[in-house]
């Protein structure tokens, strides 16, 4: 070989990694394609026009960096038909749209540099596929999932180790909403509207470390009551934390016979331990050469540090398996005609078991699994129809993490569909909206140490108003958008309420004309044996009379008034209810109304008029309609200061339109200019009607601004304070009350466009116009419906689930609007069962 | 076939074998040193008061009681009494004064917020994002990227361990993943040199880790090597991790010498489990030298006390175990004034601080000492007092000459809240930030209730920026 050949050939690969000129193949645009550029793209974007300072006409020419970066914005914005303009009279057919989408995808596949592809994956850009292609019935591909690795939940993750620990159901329970000492949960949910647990995150580092400790600790549980039967008894206990004494009280017997044993343990019961810990932490048993390998670990390991020690090693390792952080659904068996495998029957029952909860499988759907009748459609109904029918198997809270020291999430049989619409809805970022308490006139609780505090109840009361749909389970949507059925301060269910009212009501009338305000000891001392029948009243020991006094007082501005009073009162241990006028409703007496009132010199009470409380709930209340008016969804999309129509238009736009709105451009400053004479719409429309801005919030802000009657804590208002010092009107008059500014009215027109119906599309008066029109939406209906797909499938769906989507709407159709036969549906359908 | 990870591999391995040739370690004597610093914050708030130089004009003095902004030179005044420790290091003091953090959880029980500039609220979930120790320890990696040390409350707060155990800590990783801190120098002393141990136990412990480690690299390597495209990223990020945490494990190896070299040798007593609250802030002083000039890390994080911690051997009250919150309430114990106590506590604080100074400064880097090339901040975790509202958090810094913020022999006193020009503990951080790499617009929360002044509360402090 000559020195010239082989210099060529060092030369080569550095060329070809370099991705430049000299090896790359020549670009080459077929007639065809250029013909369609020509008759389409070019008037806007060639040498002479070079709109947006795009020009397309020199593609051969550019270098091959520069050339895919525009290839990938052209493809992209040809696959959501932004391009050409639809104000254009020359549209490309969907045949030369999708010519040049799949030449472009080529070209950019040549090079391995799709970012459309990539992007696809995840949420923002779910509605990238064209929606009226998905439901119109001509795709006529077989519906299937990637052959995947789906990382578990949070939830899913807690209920594994409970697995792996073996918890017997009363330890389970209690596990249930508190965590493990030594575990710290290693997965983050998204903190968005919309679906938030997508099988696009890969484990990483951050895992790993998390991992190494809860490994270690999760080992050392599970072979700690074995020890304890070991000499090292006493030791061990010592050695145990204060804060961490907990452990499983047996120890699986492959295990404790290594742990119990003097001498090293045989193959035999090496191969028992980890077929044992196999079974444990994978759920299934390992594979021969597995089984080799795991069991030289073990007796090198023992042979290091003796037989628990050793043990204790190899259960560490096989917890750090990353198979144990995902959900395998790669599917097996012969391939269908269309390259599709069925999953197996025991990843089909994991993935029925998640879909509707956070545990395993039931035993009964194992049994299902183990004897082979979960093959067909008919079996995978059978079991999720049974599931959904089940009332108590993953009964428990919507959310414990917004249980605190004052209040309790809401519990459910399935917490899972309620946490779907609330993803969907976006509603619990509530608490993640700091407010200045001032503003609200001092009743605002920002989250707190041990409380979620206003936003806490406010989406507790969502959560109580989207599962009272779903138990009904007709025309879930649709009352979910209009309803205006509210639940406020509902901590009793309504028998008690009743029960509550009735007897103080009772003890009120008879004791209202007593000289209880003078002699209050004396009516105590006459009416014992009355007051002790009355479990709702609490008058006895050495607070007796102070307790009594309070009483009287509450029940005298409230039912002495014609009012029914809050069921709670307000001086009970643990009051926090102080939300009432986030849905304009009266407020209800703070905490400290009734302080001091049994003492001599107390000065009395100022008449304020408390709400009059509907023990009966949910109750009909004004001025709202539908979730998108509950303080809770209003105040997750507002800011820390003001309202945000934009974010609540952008959020009809994209969950109920099934539109999309581009990402803020780099180079644009997105500020909301301050004037003190203008509301805040007036000043967002001054910023946003400028021509570079206007494309984009065309499609969010006339769908936000009609909710502009609402302030961003929720209130119902007609008049904006403009909160700036020149409009000041007056200084608060209480702690943490609020300055009073001048005010102007509220405009709350608005329009509606993207429905696909001319009946619906048009201008709107407020936002219970906008809501009516949205909840007859036949795509308002479906985009509700590709939400939940993705939920449940943990992807975005792709134009060969068309036929899966049909079904799921069509099942709603038909069932008068029932959510679970669309689960029914969807866990189901091939999208479901089969992977490609 | 080589994997990406056989090359990564190999080629730190190549990289690790060059630095054997050169007989230098990875610590050793880097071209330019890193920078490193030491977050020192304390429970039950520090009066802003206490910090005021004494001896000041009545002008002066005039300014600091409206808490209006000016600046000394600390070179021609005294240092409050509790500050003594550190008369030998004014060269590099500042007592900074007017940082606001009412965006934090204050009070009792604040947990990460100072550090994280949020509230934290005793709740995982309520952690926004890395705190600003470790946003630092990424622009100066090292093999243990951050320390954390604690003396842990035993009541109240979410951060509450057994005393002698590793437990939850006060900084964040990132968002909802609060750090681990060692609550005892012996815990910490066997987890940082374990590499290094004679315990024979340890030994064996550390070889079965890595043995494991090697274990489970293989196995996920092997499943990462038979999938494709996207499926294969999710193993194998896996698998690349644990071979990340394996290099880190072969520089600590590689470095054993001069760890050895630098193993705190703590006298038993700082070792024993029935140790007092100033003993265990010697020992852990003495374990974060060690940590530092080892070169394990850069980056330390030292729970000095908190206010649930039962505080034991202050002088003149060594019998007593006591409660902080008692103290925050201004009640005698064992004699002594609440405030006594406090200046106690203070004082001792400032003993560690010097130790922390005068070693760093002996020990040689780049023409210099190690301390030129360090900064160390003692804060309160709650704000200006026990039950704080956020309105002051009063820090005192110490900084090398090499440092890049301009904070050295001065008494600041930044414009107070709502005042224009006002500063936050975000305000303070980001300059930090800034100032060493990072370019972050602003770090932290934003407070709502600073809004209705009407100034800018994002960026960095500018007088500051050297």
């Amino acid at each position: 070989m000559t020195l010239w050949i082989r210099f060529l050939l060092v030369l080569i690969p550095s060329f070809l990694w370099g991705g430049g000129g000299l090896w790359s193949a020549p670009f080459v645009m077929p007639d065809k394609m250029e013909d369609l550029m020509v008759n389409y793209c070019f008037d806007c974007h060639d040498d002479e026009t070079k709109k947006g300072e795009v020009r397309l006409d020199n593609l051969a020419t550019l270098a091959l960096k520069d050339r895919l970066h525009l290839l990938n914005r052209v493809q992209e914005q040809i696959f959501i038909k932004e391009m050409p303009p639809q104000k254009r009279k020359a549209q490309p057919s969907e045949t030369e749209r999708d010519q040049l989408y799949d030449w472009m995808n080529a070209e950019l596949r040549k090079h391995k540099a799709s970012s459309l592809e990539e992007k696809l994956r995840y949420p923002n850009y779910g509605n990238y596929v064209d929606h009226e292609k998905l439901f119109s019935g001509e795709i006529t591909d077989k519906p299937f999932s990637p052959a995947r690795r789906w990382l578990v939940s949070p939830r899913i993750f807690h209920e594994r180790v409970m697995n792996v620990l073996g918890l017997s159901d009363h330890e389970r329970r209690g596990f249930s909403t508190r965590q493990f000492d030594g575990v710290k949960n290693p997965f983050l949910l998204p903190d968005r509207s919309g679906v938030r647990d997508y099988d696009v995150t890969t484990l990483d580092g951050g895992h790993l470390l998390v991992m190494l400790g809860n490994a270690k600790w999760i080992a050392g549980k599970q072979i700690f009551a074995a020890r304890l039967k070991t000499p090292q008894k006493e030791e061990l206990l010592k050695g145990l934390s204060s804060k961490d004494r907990w452990y499983p009280k047996v120890t699986p017997e492959a295990f404790e016979k290594i742990v119990l044993k003097a001498e090293p343990p045989t193959d035999e019961e090496m191969k028992a331990a980890v077929e044992k810990q196999f079974d444990c932490v994978l759920m299934r048993q390992p594979m021969k050469e597995e089984l080799a390998k795991y069991v030289d670990l073990l007796r090198s390991s023992i042979e290091l540090a003796g037989n628990s020690e050793g043990l204790r090693q190899m259960l560490f390792a096989v917890l750090l398996e990353s198979d144990f952080l995902y959900r395998l659904e790669l599917g097996n068996g012969e391939p269908d005609e269309f390259g599709r495998s069925k999953l197996t029957a025991q990843e089909g029952s994991l993935a029925i078991a998640y879909a509707l909860g956070d545990r395993s499988p039931d035993p009964e759907l194992s049994k299902a699994a183990q004897e082979g009748r979960l093959e067909s459609k008919n079996d995978y109904r059978r079991e999720v129809v049974r599931l959904l029918a089940d009332e108590n198997y993953y009964k428990g809270p919507v959310d414990h993490k917004i249980s605190g020291k004052n209040m309790r999430s809401h519990e459910t049989s399935h917490p899972k569909i309620v946490r779907f619409f609330r993803e969907f809805f976006g509603y619990p970022k509530a608490a993640k909206v700091f407010k200045d308490i001032e503003r609200s006139d001092g009743y605002y609780q920002n989250p707190g140490r041990g409380t979620l505090g206003t936003p806490g109840f406010l989406i507790k009361e969502a959560d109580r108003v989207v599962d009272w749909y779903l138990k009904k389970d007709e025309k879930v949507f649709e009352n979910l958008l209009t309803t205006e059925e509210f639940f406020v301060y509902h901590d009793k269910d309504n028998e008690t309420g009743r029960k509550i009212i009735a007897e103080w009501t009772q003890a009120y009338e008879r004791l209202k004309d007593t000289d209880w305000k003078e002699n209050p000891e004396k009516v105590i001392e006459e009416n014992l044996d009355f007051l002790n029948t009355k479990k709702s009243v609490r008058v006895s020991g050495t607070k007796s009379k102070r307790e009594f006094m309070r009483h009287m007082h509450f029940w005298g501005e409230t039912i002495g008034k014609g009012r029914t009073p809050f069921t709670t009162p307000s001086f009970a241990h643990g009051y926090t209810y102080n939300h009432s006028v986030f849905y304009n409703l009266p407020p209800t007496p703070n905490p400290f109304r009734y302080g001091g009132v049994e003492n001599k010199n107390h000065k009395g009470l100022d008449d304020v008029e408390f709400w009059d409380y509907p023990v009966e709930q949910p109750f009909d209340l004004s001025q709202r309609k539908g979730l998108l008016t509950h303080p809770a969804w209003l105040i997750a999309h507002s800011s820390n200061f003001h309202t945000d129509p934009i974010k609540r238009g952008r959020w009809i736009r994209e969950k109920l339109l099934a539109g999309s709105v581009p990402d803020v451009p780099i180079t644009v400053d997105a500020q909301v200019p301050e004037d003190p004479h203008k509301t805040l719409r007036e000043r967002v429309e001054s910023v946003t009607r400028q021509a570079e801005c206007r494309k984009c919030h065309e499609r969010m802000n006339p769908l936000g601004f009609p909710f502009e009657v609402f302030d961003d804590f929720g209130r119902y208002r007609h008049e904006e304070p403009l909160e700036y010092e020149e409009q000041l009107v007056s200084k608060a008059k209480k702690k943490n009350g609020a300055n009073l500014y001048k005010t102007k009215s509220v405009r709350t027109s608005g329009a509606l466009r993207g429905t696909g119906d001319s009946n619906l599309d048009g201008e709107v008066s407020d936002p219970f116009d906008l809501i009516d029109r949205l909840a007859k939406s036949a795509r308002v209906r479906q985009s509700i419906i590709r939400h939940a797909f993705r939920f449940y499938m943990g992807r975005n769906e792709f134009t060969s689930d068309s036929q899966t989507l049909i079904d799921a709407d069509q099942a709603y159709l038909r069932s008068g609007g029932s959510f679970k036969e669309v689960i029914i549906s969807l866990l189901t359908s091939d999208s479901f069962r089969y992977r490609k | 076939m080589n994997t990406r990870r056989d090359f990564l591999k190999q080629s730190l391995l190549g990289a690790g074998a060059l630095a054997f040739a050169k007989g230098s370690s990875w610590a050793a004597q880097p071209a330019k040193p890193p920078m490193r610093f030491i977050f020192m914050h304390r429970g039950n708030g520090l009066w802003p008061r206490v910090m005021v130089p004494p001896g000041l004009d009545e002008k002066t003095l005039e300014k600091e009681k409206r808490k209006e902004p000016f600046q000394l030179d600390l070179d021609s005044h005294d240092l409050p009494g509790w500050m003594d420790p550190l008369s030998a290091h004014k060269e590099n003091l500042t007592i900074l004064q007017g940082l606001s953090g009412k965006m934090c959880t204050t009070g009792h029980h604040s947990w990460c917020s100072s550090l994280g500039v949020f509230k934290a609220n005793e709740r995982p979930s309520s952690i926004k994002w890395a705190t600003v120790d470790f946003e630092l320890a990424k622009l100066f990696p090292s093999p243990a990227d951050h320390i954390e040390l604690a003396c842990f409350p035993l009541g109240g707060g979410n951060a509450r361990g057994t005393l002698d155990d590793v437990a939850t800590g006060f900084s964040a990783r990132g968002p909802q993943q609060p750090n681990y801190a060692f609550g005892s120098p012996r815990v910490a002393m066997e987890e940082l040199f374990k590499s290094v141990s004679t315990d024979q136990s340890a030994k064996t412990q550390y070889q079965l880790d890595r043995k494991v480690l090697e274990f489970v690299a293989q196995n996920e390597g092997v499943t990462a090597g038979s999938l494709g495209g996207f499926e294969k990223s999710k193993v194998g990020n896996y698998a690349d991790s644990v071979e990340a945490i394996r290099e880190r494990n072969r520089k600590i190896d590689a470095m054993s010498d001069v760890i050895r070299r630098h193993v705190p040798k703590l006298d038993p007593k700082y070792l024993d489990p029935g140790m007092t609250t100033l003993d265990r802030q010697v020992g852990h002083s003495e374990v974060l030298l060690g940590a530092l000039i080892s070169g394990l890390t850069n980056v330390v994080a030292f729970t000095v006390d908190e206010l649930g911690h039962r505080y034991t051997g202050l002088p003149g009250i060594e019998g007593e175990k006591v409660n902080m919150h008692d103290v925050g309430h201004n009640k005698v114990i064992g004699g002594l004034k609440a405030e006594t106590i406090r200046e106690l506590a203070r004082t001792h604080h400032m003993t560690l601080v010097d130790r922390i100074v005068t070693r760093l400064k002996s020990v040689p880097e780049a023409g210099g000492t190690m301390f030129d090339n360090t900064m160390i901040f003692y804060f309160p975790d709650g704000g200006e007092t026990h039950h704080s509202h956020g309105t002051e958090y009063p820090f005192v810094v110490l900084a090398g000459d090499n440092t890049r913020v301009d904070l050295r022999r001065q008494y600041v006193r930044l414009p107070n809240y709502g005042q224009a020009g006002h500063s936050t503990l975000g305000n303070f951080y980001t300059t930090l930030l800034n100032a060493y790499g990072n370019p972050i617009e602003h770090y932290g929360a934003l407070d709502t209730g600073l809004t209705k002044f009407g100034h800018d509360q994002t960026g960095p402090i500018k007088q500051f920026l050297s």
